[in-house]
């Protein structure tokens, strides 16, 4: 592994975003509404319920679905740029490898992750008095959870793109949205049927939540969730990276110059 | 003994790609179709220093052994080997001394000029100082240095195909593929890049591998030539050679008197002719032109003028096509 390589990958998306307001929209401006929507409405559940802690544990179910986001969208993102570019025969034809496109992009998107964090975390605190900073040392523990969810939808979502073609980009931005109400961020999982916990409790995501919504709601956090979604991560992290790299070998027996 | 730092070469070997038996069938695109063979057990070497041309029709299988060269393809079957290494056990590492550019391809629009070729240069490793000398050098040399920092959106197809040249030759490669480099060129550009790249050949020792539609622009620049039809490789010699293997001539006659007897004695022959006013343009056997002015002479038949065309390697694609047209007539 070259790191020159994987700089020149780095700046190859960090580049584009000195001028195009729509991937600065995407890392601040969607949070940002995301941020005032959901407070808005978690302050009018939170009012007409009388339970307070609505707000924040809608608030920060929604900002760790955003790191899950950013992060499955920058590994999906990034090859659909390449595809739309017209970039991925230029690239694939220099010495750049696998590993190396897959650690830039992972790097990547822990930067634009912390950038979305950044901006979106005072905003709560000064729109609806929720902190974040709170969570104290498990703040790492959460993002990290989060951010490996995010790359393995990402990895799964990229090797579809590959084997499909241009025309299944589509899956880059569906495939998170089946995810979603099965991670129940905004609700308990409880509150599902019976058979949609079934499949919720299979995705790491749903442990993530209900850590944060028992730490929120009764001040306990349940490690053993936390180590269950490490587990089931690592696991669906090897079988993306591996689904991944092979929807690249296939791609090459088709050829990369369809995406030309 | 090492030609290119980091790979090792066996003693004596001047050759820098080999390529065995190579082969790239797709599968059928339709349930119950056949598979489409594009490219069928083709073998052939690139010596260093040298330029090999890659020609033929289209859907004769030149992109796709491309595609095959640079692993963004993976074959069906054969072996493709640089610098005595395998491509498939040492992609990377052979990589870095193989550059491509082509017509077809495009960079990234959002950027501009200059950063795309930074990224490009980082990609094999060249340092910042050098990238600067190296990008100014070349962008000045093709015209587009004034066009540096607009981004690739904001440039015409002319302008693009220049910027994707310096793009493979700034990271000093031992060898360039080249796809099409001149297909969206006006004719002085054009000829710029030939010079260019003869340039580069001769001063560094680039291995070029040269794909055109345009035989004049390979027989200035190849020193070999490959020509590939239906994914095989029909013939293979130096352009002179090729040329030389077509035995008919264009004979022009501007007919003074006698045009009426000069159409009967060709039509008697069963030459192919086109007659235009007086002039007449004759396809004939080199060998036959001796014997033809001679009959016309005894047959009291006067021309003012009289030209011969030589055949050239595009009489030799021509020549190459109609026979392959006639047997699939057949």
């Amino acid at each position: 592994m070259k790191w020159h390589r994987i700089k020149a990958m780095f700046l190859r998306h960090l580049y584009p975003l000195k001028r195009d307001f729509d991937l600065m929209s995407d890392m601040a401006y969607w949070p940002l509404v995301d941020t005032i929507l959901w407070g808005v409405t978690g302050q009018w559940l939170s009012d007409t319920s009388g339970v307070a802690s609505i707000v924040a544990t809608i608030l920060i179910g929604m900002i760790l679905w955003n790191i899950i986001w950013r992060a499955q969208s920058e590994v999906g993102r990034n090859l659909m740029d390449e595809v739309w570019n017209q970039n991925l025969v230029n690239l694939f034809s220099t010495p750049l490898t696998t590993v190396e496109w897959l650690v830039s992009v992972v790097g990547l998107s822990l930067i634009k992750t912390v950038i979305t964090l950044s901006i979106i975390t005072p905003v709560m605190y000064f729109l609806y008095d929720v902190n974040v900073l709170t969570l104290g040392l498990w703040i790492p523990v959460f993002f990290g959870l989060c951010v490996m969810s995010g790359w393995w939808i990402g990895l799964i979502a990229a090797g579809i793109v590959l084997r499909g073609g241009p025309r299944a980009q589509t899956i880059i931005w569906t495939l998170p949205g089946a995810i979603l109400p099965f991670s129940a961020i905004y609700f308990s999982v409880d509150k599902l049927p019976q058979a949609m916990q079934t499949i919720s409790w299979l995705l790491p995501t749903t442990y993530v939540m209900e850590s944060m919504r028992s730490w929120l709601l009764s001040g306990t956090l349940s490690t053993q969730f936390l180590w269950i979604s490490l587990l089931i991560n690592i696991l669906y992290l090897v079988l993306a990276g591996w689904f991944f790299v092979r929807s690249l070998a296939y791609s090459k027996k088709i050829g990369l110059d369809r995406f030309t | 003994m090492s030609l290119v730092k980091g790979i090792k070469m066996k003693t004596g070997m001047s050759i820098v790609l080999s390529v065995r038996q190579l082969k790239k069938t797709y599968p059928p695109k339709k349930r119950g179709g056949r598979p489409f063979t594009a490219v069928n057990n083709v073998s052939f070497d690139l010596k260093q220093g040298e330029i090999l041309g890659l020609l033929g029709p289209n859907g004769a299988g030149k992109s796709t052994t491309i595609q095959m060269l640079m692993s963004t393809l993976t074959p069906t079957a054969g072996e493709i080997t640089y610098f005595g290494q395998s491509l498939e056990k040492n992609r990377s590492q052979i990589m870095e001394h193989v550059t491509f550019a082509s017509t077809y391809v495009k960079m990234p629009w959002r950027l501009t000029v200059i950063e795309n070729l930074q990224i490009y240069s980082l990609l094999y490793g060249l340092t910042s100082s050098l990238f600067f000398a190296r990008a100014e050098k070349f962008l000045k040399f093709f015209g587009v240095w004034n066009q540096r920092s607009k981004a690739m959106s904001q440039l015409s197809a002319g302008q693009i195909t220049r910027i994707m040249l310096a793009k493979a030759f700034i990271p000093h490669p031992k060898i360039v593929l080249l796809d099409e480099p001149t297909a969206s060129l006006d004719p002085d550009i054009a000829h710029l890049v030939r010079k260019f790249v003869k340039q580069q050949q001769s001063k560094y020792g680039v291995s070029i591998l040269y794909t055109s539609h345009n035989m004049n622009e390979v027989a200035e620049v190849c020193d070999r030539v490959i020509f590939l039809q239906k994914g095989k490789i029909v013939a293979h010699d130096t352009p002179e050679n090729l040329a030389k293997s077509v035995s008919s001539a264009r004979l022009r006659l501007w007919v003074s008197d006698g045009l009426k007897r000069t159409a009967q004695h060709i039509k008697d022959q069963g030459w192919p002719v086109q007659i235009e006013n007086r002039q007449v343009v004759i396809e004939l056997d080199e060998v036959e032109i001796a014997g033809f002015l001679a009959v016309l002479a005894s047959d009291g038949i006067e021309y003012t003028q009289i030209s011969i065309d030589k055949p050239t390697l595009e009489d030799y694609f021509l020549n190459l096509s109609s026979d392959h047209q006639q047997r699939r007539g057949k």
